[in-house]
């Protein structure tokens, strides 16, 4: 095999898995990681565990510290690439520092939307994304008593629940009229809403920011109603862009993020993308579509992985999925939770909120296409399967609320893959 | 070649001892008083669907995409052993792996916050499990041989 030069752009979930595949396949090529962070590879959504002490630092860090070493990986740090030229096959870094490659990879992930409000440059305005946000938001809790979190979100939550958990008054900013709306439907949410306001965290339902008050530092935020909150900590959390910026200027074709094929390949043939950064296919809506989810970026990244080596293997779409816990409380959402249209669409609901548990199967032609499941959250994957290999559920609809409902309930319908029972 | 657990489903009773001998394998106490009031459960589960008993734990399987969904980086697949490690140690309890088990094979303990799963009893001779059965309906054999 003759050698290869492989440049890797990001070291995080996508890039280290394609990373792996890639070396599992090939154990002479070059391998380049290039990051504008400064730490090795960490997992980024215990950033809120790191931020609420759950977790020590060393603890984040999902490799072994000789991980690049044992991999013959040179790691480059603190550099950011800034601009890319795929006809001369090289990505320039800001030190000017060219890289020339066989084979590219972007997996840049995606950083933070800030919304043009007054007031967003004053210390004291945090995104939360990085190893290096918490590290500057912690510098700042023994000076905080309240923070605002804008955005009710995944993020927004998690940054807000750890907040709490260190002692920190907790008001969290939501536009819209439920919180956690890219994963719940309006009434799950409200089950989760009471849950964190039992908990303490103060909730503003359609609310928005209008300015970030303060000279230097911040002092408060102003809402569109008028009313002023003090506080000295602000974490914006009003969802992710992808890190595209720095190929703008190549041929490379972006939507929101960059659109890629199902072998995870861009419009030029020898560049690559994975995760956050790269919109393919969804799964069940067969549109382009962004998840921004690590197990996502994993899966991506190992497929991109694969077809740079040369093995033909084919991404069957990426689906919206999350598992979350919020101070106890089990949550899992999958695929279609809440149809817009609700014509060809069947919501199967069970509640039990004495005991905090809500359970939807949403149904398409007899198909499962979305589940959210709060409290009881046993069955998941089974439920995740059924929606993966589109199976009509006819004939196990009225078994789907069962606390029992298991794999044999299923075996029947699904294709073996591995043998259990003889 | 490594063994895994395979299930005769005329064979199983549902007697349950399957599980008593999972639950005390993994605890301190070494018998069943004990592992009842350290709040030990087991990582295997008889279920019941239309007549029949299956056992069920973590197949340890092939595409084992738990590995490759966990956020904290506390799984990882021995390909030799055919055995997938959880390190609970740097588990954070999201429950991920739960939903993407393809088996439903996985539950969250949700006391002691951390996923239950089979470890194939690997400091043991045999899973507990094997023995305890008595109708012998659990077989541990190596795949080529089923
Ligand atoms: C607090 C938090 C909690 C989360 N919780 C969950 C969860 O529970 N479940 C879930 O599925 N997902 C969760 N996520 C999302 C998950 O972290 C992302 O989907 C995942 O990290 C995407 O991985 P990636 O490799 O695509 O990109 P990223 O992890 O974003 O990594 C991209 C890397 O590329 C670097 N980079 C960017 N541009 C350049 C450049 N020009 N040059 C060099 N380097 C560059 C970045 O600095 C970064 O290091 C969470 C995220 C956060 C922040």
């Amino acid at each position: 095999m003759s050698r290869k030069q492989f440049v890797i752009i990001g070291n995080s979930a996508a890039g280290i898995s394609c990373v792996e595949t890639i070396r599992k396949n090939d154990k002479n090529s070059k391998i380049i990681v290039i990051s504008d962070e400064g730490y090795p590879a960490y997992c980024r959504c215990l950033i809120s565990n790191y931020l609420a002490k759950e977790i020590k630092e060393k603890e984040i860090f999902y490799r072994e510290e000789s991980f690049y070493k044992d991999n013959q990986i040179e790691l480059i740090l603190n550099k950011k690439a800034v601009s890319l030229d795929t006809r001369k096959n090289v990505v320039i870094l800001e030190d000017k520092n060219k890289f020339s490659y066989d084979y590219l990879l972007i997996a840049t992930g995606s950083s933070p939307k800030f919304p043009s409000i007054e007031g967003m440059r004053r210390k004291g305005v945090f995104g939360f994304r990085s190893l290096k946000d918490v590290e500057e938001i912690e510098k700042l809790l023994p000076f905080a008593n309240t923070a605002c979190i804008l955005g009710g979100g995944l993020i927004g939550i998690k940054s807000a629940s750890s907040l709490l958990k260190r002692g920190i008054r907790v008001k969290l900013i939501v536009k819209s009229k439920q919180i956690l709306s890219q994963i719940l439907d309006f009434d799950s949410a409200r089950i989760v809403q009471s849950f964190l306001e039992n908990k303490g965290m103060e909730i503003f339902l359609g609310s928005d920011v209008v300015e970030i008050m303060g000279k230097d530092n911040v002092e408060g935020i102003r809402l569109d109603s008028g009313e002023k909150i003090p506080c000295s900590l602000v974490i914006v959390a009003k969802g992710v862009k992808p890190n595209t910026a720095w190929v703008k200027e190549s041929p490379l074709k972006i939507n929101t993020g960059i659109l890629a094929n199902e072998y995870l390949q861009t419009n030029i043939p020898n560049v690559f993308t994975a995760g956050d950064v790269c919109e393919v296919k969804d799964l069940i809506s067969s549109q382009y579509t962004i998840n921004a989810l690590w197990p996502v970026a994993v899966e991506e990244g190992e497929v991109a992985g694969f077809n740079m080596c040369g093995e033909r293997k084919i991404y069957p779409g990426s689906l919206g999925m999350n598992s979350v816990e919020f101070f106890g409380l089990p949550v899992i959402s999958i695929g279609i939770f809440s149809p817009q249209e609700k014509a060809g669409y069947e919501e199967l609901i069970h509640q039990d909120l004495a005991r905090n548990i809500y359970k939807k199967f949403v149904l398409k032609e007899n198909r499962l296409v979305g589940t959210i499941l709060i409290g009881d959250i046993r069955a998941g994957g089974l439920f995740l399967r059924l929606i993966k290999e589109k199976k009509e559920v006819i004939s196990i609809k009225d078994k789907l609320f069962n606390e029992n409902f298991n794999y044999a309930d299923i075996k029947g319908l699904i294709e073996e893959r591995e043998k259990i029972y003889v | 070649m490594a063994k895994s657990l395979y299930y005769k489903i005329d064979k199983c009773l549902g007697c349950k001892s399957c599980e008593i001998a999972c639950a005390i394998a993994h605890g301190e106490g070494g018998n069943i008083f004990l592992t009842i009031r350290e709040g030990v459960l087991p990582r295997k589960k008889v279920y019941y669907c239309e007549g029949k008993n299956y056992p069920l734990s973590c197949l340890h399987c092939k595409e084992h995409p738990c590995v490759n969904a966990c956020i904290a980086g506390a799984l990882t697949y021995d390909a030799e052993k055919k055995l997938v490690l959880h390190d609970e140690k740097k588990c954070v309890g999201c429950w991920i792996c739960v939903m993407v088990c393809p088996y439903g094979a996985i539950r969250p303990d949700f006391k002691k916050k951390i996923p239950l799963r089979c470890d194939k009893c690997k400091d043991k001779d045999k899973p507990q499990c094997v023995i305890a059965c008595p109708t012998k309906a659990i077989i541990w054999e190596e795949e080529t041989v089923i």
